[in-house]
């Protein structure tokens, strides 16, 4: 039930003067493997899985699975089955009769049909639904007879178009873990598209940022989060820190000091990055702090929060304000003084200029590859 | 208070709906069984059913399983092309859509008496069988209804169904059986059913073009109703004339009905 999928310099363009929706994007889905892309809204991530399916032709590129070349296959020959946000349950059927719909038009009798959309069902845990009409169903209920019948169709490649952002968050904690348990069971190769980056990083074994059609970077998201390519990335995965100053010689000038980049970075210009959870607060005359502030601004997340620290308020260059985000701990009350402490492999250089960005930042992180191998 | 007095006016607006529709059918109905009415009486003087004897005898029989071919025909011929039609002009394909829309729309305003003069001399010229004419006008002058009926259909039918129904393995085909005719049902109900009144009430078109030698229910009605001293023959073809109809909408609303059971 599992293909190995690959797009090659997959472009959409509506008419010929039109930027393109979609830009020679290359991709690899190993058999078995689960491979999120995240994008915002109109970054061209939906048109994405629908050139897959082959619900939409590309102006360029192809579809290439189990290495068959997929061009001009309609989409109902392709083996591949899509979730979409909505469930889109066929409401003339019933529960069973929907999840049955791939072997039906396969030929299947109706009697044999329906009883492997029971395991199916059972499988979703939704056991004794067989028969239940589909407006009857909650939103959660729903998407899960959408994924069984999609499952139900072994396709080689199971397509998600953001199949849980329309369900709360203590639902889409359910579905993860049901999506979780199913590709244990199953190992279905999955391409899914999401606009949240906890989405991907729960759904994905690797992830691909695509913004205005194009792929600025893929990989585990562990890298994506501390070794982001562009500032572009680092917003997408929602980096709040971004420091601008000058790199000379490996180390990182700005408000903050000079701080030392473990990655080779070009000399010049360059926006210091951070995750808000690598940051940590310390005593003001802490030994190991990188930086004495003040709190500016806190708010509240739940048991965690986002503490504002600006630093170098009395230095000669303009202050910078750090982010981090702390657990459940003593308050840090506005105007208190404290350390900042940027661990050293959490750091990363981007380029400020969002054009320049993805040139330089390739090299960053090929040239980082080198460094772990 | 106010609240029970507007249930009350609500009702006695319903009623008097109801008896506006109702009303013109008792004197039909009781024609129907009368075997002499005269003018002052309120009721008929003796009862009988030689009414609908007339009728048969007229050839009631025959005419009515003509017009039932004839709507029927003209249903099976007027709902697909009105679903093509609708469906081109719900996409957003279509260029011009307002001007495909105003000349699909047009044989609404067109009076039927016109162009049944002009096609008549067209269609005798290209030699076409008067039976052959009456169908092919009346699917022109039924479109208008299908066409609108389906196109607010196609308007709000999802397209990602076909999507969803394709990546599972659906041919474009299976999609439209399987997916799409079921789910469209009310709407394709009701557009042949107006179709299908377009053909059994027609009178213009049947005679002018048909050459009166296509008889059908609205034909006899008229032949019957033109004579004097006859009310229960014409009020028992009239009763033939408006019951099948009826029957029928009921059978519409059903689907319509069920269709709105299963969808959300």
């Amino acid at each position: 039930m599992n293909g190995h999928l690959r797009l090659e310099g997959l472009t959409l363009r509506y008419g010929p003067r039109q930027e393109p929706a979609l830009a020679d994007v290359d991709l690899d889905v190993v058999a078995g493997s689960s491979v999120a892309i995240l994008g915002p809204s109109g970054s061209g991530k939906s048109t994405l899985l629908r050139l897959t399916a082959g619900l939409e032709e590309p102006t360029a590129g192809t579809v290439v699975l189990d290495g068959v070349d997929l061009s001009g296959t309609a989409a109902e020959k392709r083996g591949m089955a899509m979730v979409f946000q909505r469930p889109l349950l066929f409401p003339h059927l019933d529960v069973a009769d929907n999840v049955a719909f791939a072997d039906r038009v396969r030929g299947v009798s109706r009697r044999a049909a329906r009883r492997r959309a029971r395991e199916f069902l059972d499988l979703v845990q939704l056991p004794g639904f067989d028969r239940r009409a589909p407006r009857s169903l909650s939103g959660g209920q729903e998407q899960r007879v959408a994924l069984a019948r999609a499952l139900a169709a072994e396709p080689r490649v199971l397509l998600l178009d953001e199949p849980f952002s329309a369900l709360d968050t203590g639902l889409r904690e359910e579905m993860y873990e049901l999506l979780d348990e199913l590709r244990l069971r199953l190992a279905p190769t999955v391409l899914l598209v999401t606009h949240d980056h906890r989405e991907a990083d729960a759904l994905g074994d690797t992830v691909a940022v695509l913004d205005g059609g194009r792929l600025l970077q893929s990989g585990p998201m562990r890298r994506l989060y501390t070794r982001p390519v562009s500032l572009a990335v680092s917003r997408l995965l929602g980096g709040r820190n971004e420091i601008a100053g000058q790199v000379r010689d490996g180390w990182h000038h700005s408000a903050l000091g000079a701080l030392r980049v473990t990655t080779p970075v070009a000399n010049g210009p360059g926006v210091l990055v951070v995750r808000q959870e690598a940051v940590q607060l310390t005593a003001p005359d802490a030994v190991d702090a990188d930086a004495p502030g003040t709190v500016v601004r806190v708010r509240r997340r739940g048991p965690r929060a986002l503490i504002t620290v600006e630093v170098g308020e009395r230095g000669p260059v303009p202050p910078a304000r750090v982010t981090a985000e702390l657990g459940p701990g003593p308050a840090l009350p506005v105007g208190r003084d404290v350390g900042v402490l940027l661990p050293v492999e959490e750091l990363a250089v981007v380029a400020a200029d969002p054009d320049a960005a993805m040139h330089q930042a390739t090299e960053v992180v090929e040239s980082a590859d080198d460094g772990q191998r | 208070m106010t609240r029970s007095a507007g249930r009350v006016a609500a009702g006695l607006g319903r009623l008097l709906l109801a008896a506006w529709f109702v009303l013109p059918l008792v004197p039909l109905v009781l024609w129907g069984v009368a075997d002499r009415w005269s003018a002052p009486a309120v009721l008929p003087q003796e009862w009988g059913l030689s009414g609908a004897e007339d009728a048969l005898a007229q050839g009631a029989g025959p005419a009515l399983a003509r017009s039932v071919g004839l709507g029927g025909l003209v249903a099976v011929l007027a709902t697909p092309l009105g679903a093509l039609a609708g469906r081109a002009l719900a996409s957003r394909h279509l260029p011009a859509p307002a001007v495909v829309g105003a000349v699909l729309l047009s044989p609404l305003v067109v009076p039927p008496f016109v162009v049944a003069m002009g096609f008549d001399v067209l269609l005798l010229r290209l030699g076409i069988p008067a039976g052959a004419g009456v169908v092919l006008l009346l699917t022109v002058a039924a479109l208008p209804y299908t066409t609108y009926v389906l196109r607010t259909a196609y308007g709000a039918y999802d397209p990602g169904f076909d999507d969803e129904a394709r990546t599972l393995g659906a041919s474009p085909r299976q999609v439209l059986h399987r997916v799409q005719v079921p789910l469209l049902a009310p709407a394709l109900a009701a557009a042949a059913f107006l179709a299908f009144l377009v053909g059994w009430s027609d009178y213009v078109v049947t005679v002018l073009v048909g050459g009166g030698r296509l008889v059908t229910l609205p034909l006899l009605v008229a032949s019957a109703a033109s004579a004097v001293g006859n009310e229960a023959q014409v009020a028992a073809l009239s009763l033939l004339t408006v019951l099948p109809p009826v029957a029928l909408l009921l059978t519409v609303a059903g689907i319509g009905r069920r269709a709105r059971q299963v969808l959300p």
